[in-house]
């Protein structure tokens, strides 16, 4: 039986719905499969008030063990360091996240606001909000660099706006049941199983890449969104294209531009005018090119594959 | 003599969108006062100013995972608005058809995660229906529950198919959408929504088909269906209704009678170039404005719209249109109940004052024969409300839930609707301009102010009363948002 705590900083839920979706395993899996014992969530959980303040300042003394602390949603700093414009249970959030962290045997950060600030870390930042352990790409965040908790861990990040619930109900059923040692984390703390492989690795539109073959305009059944849409598919750490969401699709099968949720800087370029949906490019050649491909390179292949492109990739390929 | 007066301050209050604190004071067992504090502060206006206009794709509908689309949504008409843009008729479809799944999908979600786990309370130990329930409905491991949780992302799965996953896709634009969905998107969506009406709709939820169910128009015909047959009284839904009749639900949360929806799913041949003065006239689920004391009608008007930030920690001045916000969060955010309490700010209408909003609402609004004449009608909840007295938890969550078997329709014919030859994006030119969209949340209540309100965009939302906490203490006053009286 392993306690799990769930709790929400500077969060949208977004992640707990996400959660909702898992099938395998599902949400109440956990629950009656896996042994994992929900003490309480903002979203399902039963008491409220003085019940709950009990139960965590029980937490916090070690009277009751704490397993999983689960964390969606950034830590709040403001105003002037004091996190009061987030308070929880009558005391600033950041406060409980830092006593929470010292007793805790895991502590998993769901989601971009966890893991690096995400939305709300967005310039200007309004609430000085940052990740469990890091903001952006930066080490630290509100728990510092040099945190682990008890079981000898940094936090477990799982990024991503939000997360996948596989990744969500994975991870928590790897560290519930004895199996945190098989986890490799990545130097951005991200379990590599998921986030070694880039968002287009399975994509449907990756013949389009290889021709060179443009989706100039939203709504086209054919095409790359890489090369005018922004898509940031070739360099974003995902398995969006291997584990599908909502066992359904990903954004770049439907037609909509990778933003690289998973990746530190989300939103990029701080949604500056001009960068949204747009490819950005300096003399036609894109900014922000494939992990690994260097400029020249990417010049050459991009004339090999002009001319080695079929008739058939400027036409419709997901055809009514 | 009356008792004298007892605080109660609940910190935290669950199951709410957002971190919410709640005081009341309570006299001869009655809540008298209410106030609630929202307790977190993210500032998406601030993030979104001098960004790119379309950035309110990405962020809008971060400010609340919950109701994504509905943000989204909003965020696009806005934005079509501004523009001037043409949208093209599959594209409004597959619009509505996002927030649909959205909203079909919340419904069991809310009703087993968030609503019907408190039926399960002890202090209920004593009625007849209390071993049923917690037989069905207790968290992760109640029969129905897990049946319930699980099946609710399915819907959601439609979303996926239209803008590659649920929640927090972006796949509404300016000029339409981003998708072109083929055949067997269409016939995958199709049999979704027959997998979702065959496992718990008609089976759990019902306990009869959505034909039988769909012939119910009065609280007579409620009552009869409820007699008709055990399947239909031992459902969620009749099981719902009789323990709730029995814990005295359908006398807690009486509100204050006075109900708005902006309308919503605009019709697809009518709203192609869409303004803020047409939209009321080209929504197929009309706007308005009821009086439950007057028994009347009326559409309703963004103009009359405003944010009462008097109590909430803005230093901005009394009512503002939404257009005028300037969102200057106060630094140092002390909790005073005489004066500011609240990142939440009271929305309200500039004649008729504060109006609740939220699926009663809807339903309210719907029964009316104000409008168009081809607009959505139904007269079910508003006699209900009218032979029940007025509102309560009970008929709140009836209106929520009703609402699924209509908007299920509607999802079956946007399906038949799409043409799939035809297109789904006119690429827009960008100019400057001001937008009005709304942002409807179909799903569970919200705590935060900066979370559910967008750009240029602001919807009045309505309180939802905790059946848990209102069995305890009558609510006299709207619980959520209240401002003091």
């Amino acid at each position: 039986m392993a306690n799990l705590l769930w709790l929400q900083g500077g969060a949208c839920s977004g992640n707990t719905m996400s959660f909702l979706n898992a099938e395998e395993p599902s949400a109440c899996d956990l629950v009656t499969d896996f042994g994992i014992n929900v003490l309480w969530h903002p979203s399902l959980g039963m008491e409220l008030g003085e019940n709950l303040q009990k139960m965590m300042k029980a937490l916090v003394s070690g009277e009751i063990p704490l397993d999983i602390f689960v964390f969606e949603g950034s830590v709040v700093n403001a105003p002037g360091g004091t996190g009061e414009w987030n308070r929880f249970a009558g005391r600033p959030m950041k406060d409980w996240v830092a006593d929470l962290a010292k007793v805790s045997n895991f502590v998993v950060a769901i989601g971009d606001c966890a893991t690096w600030g995400g939305i709300p870390a967005t310039a200007p930042n309004p609430s000085d909000s940052v990740g469990l352990q890091f903001l952006k790409r930066a080490h630290g965040g509100a728990l510092g660099a040099g945190y682990r908790s008890k079981a000898g861990l940094p936090v477990i990040n799982v990024p991503g706006c939000p997360a996948h619930p596989d990744w969500i109900t994975q991870i928590v059923v790897a560290v519930a049941t004895g199996r945190a040692g098989d986890l490799s984390l990545d130097e951005f703390q991200r379990p590599k199983t998921f986030f070694t492989s880039f968002t287009q690795t399975g994509c449907t539109r990756n013949m389009h890449f290889a021709y060179k073959v443009s989706a100039t305009e939203f709504g086209q059944r054919k095409g790359c969104l890489f090369y005018d849409l922004g898509c940031r598919g070739p360099m974003t750490h995902s398995p969006c294209n291997r584990i599908l969401w909502n066992r359904q699709s990903s954004k770049t099968r439907a037609g909509m531009p990778c933003m690289g949720c998973t990746e530190p800087e989300f939103p990029f370029f701080d949604l500056a005018p001009g960068t949204v949906f747009k490819t950005q490019t300096v003399m036609g050649v894109p900014k922000d090119m494939p992990t690994g491909v260097d400029k020249t390179g990417y010049i050459k292949l991009t004339a090999a594959a002009k001319a080695a492109s079929p008739a058939w990739a400027e036409e419709e390929i997901f055809v009514v | 003599m009356s008792a004298a007066v007892q605080t109660l301050d609940i910190s935290p209050v669950g199951r709410v969108e957002g971190d919410l604190d709640v005081r009341v004071d309570i006299q001869d067992g009655v809540v008298v006062n209410a106030w609630t504090s929202a307790e977190l502060f993210r500032g998406f206006e601030i993030i979104l100013r001098d960004k790119d206009p379309q950035a309110g794709l990405v962020v809008t509908p971060r400010a609340c995972g919950i109701c994504g689309a509905s943000h989204l949504t909003c965020a696009a008409w806005a934005l079509d608005t501004a523009w001037k843009t043409t949208v093209p008729r599959n594209a409004i479809l597959a619009r509505n058809l996002g927030q649909i799944v959205e909203s079909i999908q919340s419904l069991p979600r809310h009703h087993y995660g968030l609503f019907m786990i408190d039926y399960t309370n002890k202090n209920y130990s004593n009625s007849a229906y209390y071993e049923e329930a917690v037989k069905r409905w207790s968290p992760f491991t109640g029969t129905n529950y897990e049946i319930g949780v699980t099946i609710s992302g399915r819907p959601v799965e439609i979303y996926a198919l239209l803008g590659g996953q649920w929640p927090h896709s972006s796949y509404m634009v300016p000029g339409g959408v981003m998708c072109a969905p083929t055949l067997t998107d269409v016939t995958r969506a199709w049999s979704i929504l027959e997998h979702f009406r065959r496992n718990w709709m008609e089976p759990i939820w019902l306990g009869c088909t959505l034909e039988r169910y769909e012939e119910i128009r009065s609280y007579d015909d409620l009552m009869a269906w409820l007699d008709e047959r055990p399947e239909h009284a031992n459902s969620d839904l009749g099981l719902f209704w009789r323990m709730s009749l029995d814990i005295g639900l359908d006398k807690y949360g009486r509100g204050h009678d006075r109900y708005v929806s902006w309308g919503y799913l605009p019709h697809e041949d009518r709203y192609n170039k869409p303004t803020i003065e047409s939209r009321n006239a080209s929504l197929i689920m009309k706007s308005g404005v009821y009086n439950g004391t007057t028994d009347t009608h009326k559409l309703m008007d963004q103009s009359f719209t405003r944010e009462d930030v008097g109590r909430a920690w803005y230093d901005e001045p009394g009512h503002l249109h939404p257009f005028e916000r300037t969102t200057k969060a106060i630094q140092k955010n002390e909790v005073d109940h005489e004066g500011r309490y609240s990142w939440s700010v009271a929305v309200t209408h500039d004649q008729d004052g504060r109006l609740e909003a939220g699926p009663l609402s809807r339903q309210l609004i719907a029964g009316g024969r104000h409008g168009e004449s081809w607009q959505h009608y139904d007269p079910l909840v508003l006699d209900i409300y009218k032979k029940l007295g007025g509102a309560s938890v009970m008929l709140r969550h009836f209106a929520r839930m009703h609402e699924g078997v209509k908007l299920y329709r509607e999802a079956e014919r946007i399906l038949r609707e799409f043409r799939l030859k035809d297109s789904w994006y006119e690429k827009p030119t960008e100019k400057d301009g001001r937008g009005w969209g709304r942002p409807r949340r179909f799903a569970g209540p919200c705590a935060t102010g900066s979370r559910c309100r967008t750009a240029r965009s602001r919807t009045i939302r309505s309180s939802r009363r905790r059946p848990g906490m209102s069995a305890r203490a009558r609510t006299m006053v709207p619980a959520a948002r209240s401002r003091r009286p």
